[in-house]
């Protein structure tokens, strides 16, 4: 008869684990092998490990720990904490590359700004100009608010965005007034200019100009030069009082009081850029307009 | 929700975690190595590693990391000496063995059943020390060693078969 321990291999450890059955221990106790297994299991019962001092091992561990730097933060997290450092440079170049330089000028002020492919803008009064800080050339596209004489160098694709809308430019010479009122007089060359609101197309050619009444473009001509306001004087021909008023103040540091009159009366003549007396002389006296300045030089207070 | 798990970056749950395990840990690279002195520096460097990964292991993956950083730390310096085993200071009472031989010749039994256990495979040793000396059950053993209980056992009993083949002669009945 085979020997259950020798045909069968885990046996022993079952029966160290004191987990056979009666009858298979039963069985085991009556082999000649039982009690030389049970000597030696016995036995190995009262063997010890080595002694450990534990708490003089966490000592020199913390010295090993002590030499290290502070734990690092774990995998995933620096692998976050890298993905947002790109994300956040990745976007900050975008935000610089894609940032606007802006030109503005104050009230009185004036300013010829040299563009990068030579085009010069004369800047009027109170007014502003931006455009891409980096790949200008490959997209020239300015904003302008306010008022601007534009010198274009000949190439193609020069746009003027007004809030009125954009003017497309050849090479060519031309005055943006995009205030209260709003005109496009061409100086040279010929401009294209599409409204914002009905998406209709003008083509400007020297001595046309376009302006709006109402809310309406209306297409005209003009016989001059070059816009007066470049000489510092202003000039107006059939335009509301309130326009002239309010050129007035982009030029001189004054605001009106205008409740007491009548600002829709058309207007036609100029003012100087650098006599404020002078300029409200002969702006206000032809149009029957009283004026009184506050003590403070700032205020007008208007009267009929 | 479960609740959130204790920090071990935490010094004093760290120290828990250290008088728990580093005495078993160590004792049992030591039945592999039979070097002490290897064996507390490789387990010291594990748990210098856990300190270090502190962040990114839970509490209760803190055992199953030691036990596996010091078996790859082990396998890296296999350099494997004999186990200096001792015997409990106890008195033994010899009548269990239902002969008067056994009272002149377990001295050097003893002997040469520690000589027997060290020429055991490291494999078989390992597993029958921890259950012998350490008291652990073959699921514990298992969990330890990532054999199966089948194996464990399997390795159980081969061990205490070559114990008996090797020994089976100083013992007379």
């Amino acid at each position: 008869m085979t020997e259950h321990y020798n045909s069968d291999d885990t046996f022993l450890a079952r029966w160290m684990a004191g987990t056979l059955s009666e009858a298979e221990r039963t069985a085991f106790e009556k082999t000649d092998a039982y009690k030389q297994f049970r000597l030696i299991n016995e036995e190995s019962q009262k063997l010890e490990g080595p002694e450990i001092d534990v708490e003089a091992a966490l000592k020199q561990v913390k010295l090993k720990i002590e030499t290290l730097p502070k734990p690092k933060r774990s995998k995933v997290i620096r692998i976050w904490y890298s993905v947002a450092a790109a994300a956040i440079l990745l976007i900050s170049l975008a935000v610089i590359l894609n940032s606007d330089q802006t030109y503005v000028t104050g009230i009185g002020e004036k300013q010829n700004i040299t563009l990068q492919d030579g085009s010069v803008i004369n800047l009027n009064a109170n007014s502003s100009i931006s455009l891409k800080r980096f790949f200008w050339m490959h997209d020239k596209m300015v904003t302008l608010k306010g008022e601007g004489y534009f010198t274009i160098k000949e190439g193609t694709g020069f746009i003027v965005n007004t809030s009125k809308g954009a003017v497309n430019v050849l090479g060519t010479e031309f005055n943006i007034r995009d205030r209260s009122d709003f005109e496009i007089k061409c100086y040279g060359g010929t401009v294209q200019f599409s409204d914002l609101n009905t998406s209709q197309m003008y083509t400007l050619t020297k001595g046309m100009q376009l302006h709006m009444e109402n809310g309406v473009i209306k297409e005209d001509t003009f016989n001059e030069d070059a816009p007066s306001w470049k000489t510092g004087i202003s000039t107006f021909i059939d335009k509301p009082i309130s326009v002239i008023l309010d050129e007035l103040s982009y030029i001189y540091p004054i605001t009106f009081d205008r409740s007491t009159i009548n600002t829709n009366r058309l207007f036609t003549g100029s003012f100087v850029h650098d006599d404020l007396k002078n300029a409200l002389h002969t702006t206000l006296v032809p149009m029957g307009i009283g004026y009184q300045m506050t003590a403070n030089n700032h205020v007008i207070v208007l009267s009929e | 929700m479960p609740k959130k798990e204790p920090s071990i970056c935490e010094e004093t749950n760290y120290n828990l975690l250290f008088r728990k395990f580093y005495e078993p840990v160590t004792r049992y690279i030591y039945y592999k190595c039979g070097d002490l002195q290897q064996a507390e520096d490789i387990v010291q460097n594990a748990f210098v590693s856990l300190w270090r990964l502190c962040a990114s292991i839970t509490f209760s993956k803190a055992k199953s990391y030691i036990y596996t950083a010091c078996n790859n730390l082990f396998y890296n310096e296999v350099k494997h000496q004999k186990v200096v085993l001792k015997h409990q200071q106890t008195v033994t009472d010899y009548t269990n063995y239902e002969s008067p031989d056994f009272l002149i010749e377990v001295d050097e039994f003893r002997e040469k059943l520690k000589a027997a256990i060290n020429s055991l495979s490291v494999k078989e040793r390992e597993v029958f020390l921890l259950s012998r000396i350490e008291k652990k059950t073959y699921n514990e053993i298992a969990e330890i060693t990532g054999l199966t209980v089948k194996a464990v056992e399997r390795r159980m009993s081969k061990a205490l078969l070559e114990l008996r083949n090797m020994l089976g002669k100083e013992i007379k009945i």
